[in-house]
């Protein structure tokens, strides 16, 4: 069984629940090589972008992974989600300057969830894709809004800038690639047994 | 000048040695149907997109080539060979010649909404039986299906493993209530399912349900499945997987999925449609599979 981890936000809390579930984990010292694939009780654990762990479990590349429902959404990723754990919420949010104009020009990370979410309001604008430090988009007015990720709402005090709508409430899942699921229906039900109950312990 | 290297995403030639493998595995496929007494029928590659529009989901739609045509109506690359064999036969379907066991070969263009797949050329081969809507030949068709694995190999025998399970299960609960749906789609239970439903859902989701379990939601599934459960009872291929709601579409009753090889790649899928022909006009039961050649190399 190969199971993807996402490096970065989500990788410390990601690894406690596995370890709490009492599985065989990629220790810190093998975490600082530059290694990406560990083999560490009968799994294969590897590590790759966020993003990148619902394109390696809907290809079958990975069994099993923890991903962002924000990731999930983006790459319409059809995995199933069985457990959703209790760290790591968040929201994705529309955001803009105070006064700003009518939303014409919106930049984000996310701009497969930022269109669904222009049509289901009816709402004709431009999306620029950025990879990172969106909100600068906003403060420089390269657009008008911004659509992304709120765990604190600190960035957002720090710019000036103010919450105008929650576009979805994010949060991290266990994902099961569907062929995975059904042709090892054994080792999956076990899988998420035992994530489930680490999830429950730990909320 | 930029495209003069290189060909859209999805699709390429397949030069000499490919198509020699190719042709070899497809007729190894057609010799296994036409010798258990399936007669070929030849499909357009185009067709408007009219006559399926009430039939398949919108997200189904967009993963067709379409485009207008010169007398302005709506074309449609073929996408799915099996609502058109449905819109082709049931204008002429006689009751006495029933049942019909036909096949179909071609290829079919997909374009993958999803950011996660590309534009795919993919080719099918796919068998169908119309009018006989028995268990018999629903075991029959996984038989078959299971046999079409095994035989056009090589090497000693690949063994498949076909899911099989009967999609009026979920719809059932999901009459009852809508978000049975969401529940069964991501394997999470969720507030939304009201409190009757629970102990149903929760053991599909976990995967303890039997068919005792879903008989008083859906008795007639539950009765089906039993049956076939019972003869297929001794191949080690054939497993039911309850908790398996993919993609109903067309579908009304058992479904199933073909996977070979250590790497579980899904190599063929299938299943009841009995309702199908009735929406071009004459009422038919059908089941029917398609194998996709590629992922099967």
């Amino acid at each position: 069984m190969r199971i993807a981890i996402p490096k970065g936000r989500l990788q410390e809390r990601a690894l406690g629940v596995l370890a709490d579930a009492g599985y065989d984990i990629p220790s810190e010292t093998d975490l600082k090589t530059r290694k990406l694939v560990f083999d560490r009780g009968g799994i294969e654990w590897i590590f790759v972008k966020d993003g990148d762990v619902p394109v390696y479990v809907e290809h079958g590349a990975a069994d099993a992974g923890i991903a962002g429902l924000d990731q999930i959404l983006e790459h319409e990723c059809t995995a199933y989600q069985p457990v959703e754990f209790p760290f790591g919420h968040c929201r994705m949010m529309l955001i803009a300057a105070p006064g700003a104009p009518p939303l014409t020009k919106v930049a984000t990370k996310y701009p497969r969830i930022t269109r669904q979410f222009l049509d289901q309001r009816g709402v004709h604008a431009e999306i620029v894709p950025l990879s990172g430090s969106v909100e600068l988009a906003a403060v420089l007015n390269l657009t008008s809004h911004v659509v992304d990720l709120v765990e604190t709402g600190e960035t957002v005090r720090i710019h000036k800038l103010e919450m105008q709508e929650v576009v979805a409430e994010i949060s991290p899942r266990l994902i099961v690639g569907k062929n995975f699921y059904r042709t090892e229906p054994k080792m999956v039900r076990e899988l998420i047994a035992k994530i489930e109950e680490a999830a429950r312990v730990a909320s | 000048m930029a495209t003069k290297s290189r060909y859209p995403t999805g699709v390429r030639p397949l030069l000499a040695e490919e198509t020699a493998r190719r042709r070899r595995m497809e007729s190894r496929f057609v010799d296994a149907l036409t010798g258990a007494g399936f007669s070929e029928v030849v499909l357009p590659i185009i067709d408007y997109v009219e006559p399926y529009a009430a039939l398949v989901e919108p997200a189904t739609a967009k993963q067709s080539y379409r485009f207008v045509d010169r007398e302005g109506d709506l074309i449609a690359i073929r996408s799915d060979f099996t609502p058109m064999l449905a819109r082709a036969l049931a204008p002429s379907i006689a009751p006495e010649e029933l049942p019909l066991r036909l096949f179909y070969r071609g290829d079919v263009i997909r374009v993958e909404a999803s950011r996660l797949g590309a534009n795919r050329e993919l080719f099918q081969i796919g068998a169908e039986i119309v009018g006989d809507d028995s268990i018999e030949t629903d075991v029959a068709m996984l038989r078959l299906a299971a046999d079409l694995v095994r035989a056009p190999r090589d090497e000693p025998a690949a063994e498949p493993t076909i899911v099989y399970n009967d999609v009026s299960i979920a719809a059932a609960l999901i009459a009852q209530a809508g978000a049975v749906r969401e529940a069964l789609a991501a394997k999470r239970m969720t507030a939304g399912v009201p409190a009757a439903l629970q102990t149903i859902v929760a053991k599909l989701i976990s995967g303890e349900a039997t068919l005792s379990d879903v008989a008083p939601f859906a008795p007639e599934a539950a009765a089906r499945l039993s049956a076939i459960e019972e003869a297929l009872a001794g191949d080690a291929v054939f497993t039911l997987h309850l908790d398996d709601i993919e993609d109903s579409s067309y579908y009304t009753g058992l479904r199933f999925r073909v996977y070979a090889g250590s790497a579980r790649t899904k190599v063929a899928q299938g299943g009841r449609y009995d309702n199908l022909y009735e929406r071009f006009g004459q009422r038919a039961a059908a089941i029917g599979f398609t194998f996709t050649i590629d992922d099967l190399d």
